[in-house]
């Protein structure tokens, strides 16, 4: 295949989108990294409402739950403790990045630095 | 002279049309309107915007193909190749959110999404769609993504409640997040927009402030629609890269 340019010029223009792609290919990483210069308001604002969240509507189960089985107070109890600390692993999940499966364990076949920023970059 | 400053008077429902079937109100009020003004908005874009398709994009094809290679982009960077063939739902969410959210910017129209009920729907869907596509990609397999790898038996009794909780609590944060932030964004504009009004001269102060938090509005606009799009990316991607 010669590079030197073909006769027809929409095979040219083509040849030349694709070597443009090819840049954009490359120049990703830096599109990926733009992102870390603004996650502060975004990233705030997810965490909070993310343990906040949490909190509430697990007290909010465990009230039901009590209401349901007349179990109170210990549906609530439990539940509250529960939210908490579901809140706070969402909360480090989102700030480390380990943020893709509910389980601790990176996806598989991706780069886990490339995916570090994913999450973050709200 | 006491003016009264109702910030929270703009989330107000208004039925246009009064529609009843059965005990349901179905009316179509001023958030209706502005979802179909929305759509219509979208529908108009995306297919005048690709009816040339010319080699060398205009400006309307541009902004077209730029928005679907955006979320193009998100999609594959996020989810993986298999993300693709939910292209077409992650672009509808996004493009939806983004417009509702514009709309609202413009005085004296109804931001939709800063109704609960609206955003907890998208999440809600969002939310019994992923689940639904990681039982039928993995069957019960899917149940492992509540048990943590490497972790001692007697742990997982507490572990496993915690991380269905974190599951279940996902449609909640991701509808709270974008509607809690147009509504307070929006009361703020109201609230100070009022101080304006009500102190003279002097409001040019607050009217400053309000300028500055316009383009703050707009700033949060973009970015809670990028958000919701991209945290549904990482929901699909929990379901979809399950191994």
């Amino acid at each position: 295949m010669s590079e030197s340019t073909p006769p027809d010029p929409l095979a040219r223009l083509g040849q030349e989108i694709d070597k443009a792609r090819a840049g954009l290919v490359r120049r990703q990483p830096q599109v990926a990294d733009r992102s870390t210069l603004q996650p502060g308001l975004g990233l705030g604002f997810r965490i909070g409402i993310e343990l906040v969240v949490a909190v509430v509507v697990a007290t909010g189960i465990g009230w039901a739950i009590d209401r349901w089985l007349g179990t109170r107070p210990w549906g609530m109890i439990v539940l509250f403790f529960l939210g908490v600390a579901a809140g706070m692993l969402n909360v480090y999940r989102a700030v480390t990045g380990v943020s893709g499966p509910v389980g601790y364990r990176p996806p598989a076949g991706r780069d886990p630095g490339a995916k570090k920023w994913d999450d973050e970059d709200c | 002279m006491a003016l009264e400053i109702r910030p929270l008077e703009q989330f107000r429902i208004e039925r246009f049309i009064p529609i009843h079937i059965g005990g349901l109100d179905v009316s179509y009020t001023n958030a209706a309107l502005l979802m179909t003004i929305g759509v219509a908005l979208i529908t108009a874009l995306v297919l005048l915007g690709t009816r040339q398709r010319a080699l060398v994009p205009g400006r309307w094809q541009s902004v077209a193909e730029m928005s679907y290679e955006f979320v193009a982009d998100m999609v594959e960077t996020n989810v993986g190749h298999g993300g693709q063939q939910f292209l077409p739902f992650i672009f509808t969410l996004f493009m939806f959110i983004l417009f509702a959210n514009f709309l609202g910017m413009i005085p004296y129209s109804y931001t939709v999404t800063s109704q609960i009920v609206v955003t907890f729907a998208l999440a809600a869907v969002v939310f019994i769609g992923v689940t639904i596509i990681g039982i039928v990609r993995h069957g019960f397999h899917f149940l492992r993504l509540f048990v943590p790898q490497g972790v001692p038996a007697p742990l997982l009794v507490l572990l496993v409640p915690i991380e269905l909780l974190s599951y279940c609590i996902r449609p909640f944060t991701l509808s709270i997040r974008l509607f809690a932030n147009m509504l307070a964004g929006h009361t703020m504009l109201a609230i100070f927009a009022g101080f304006a009004a009500a102190v003279g001269i002097l409001g040019i102060f607050p009217l400053a402030i309000d300028i500055l938090l316009v383009a703050l509005e707009v700033l949060v606009a973009a970015l809670q629609a990028y958000v919701f799009a991209i945290l549904t990316c990482l929901y699909l991607s929990d379901a979809i890269n399950l191994h």
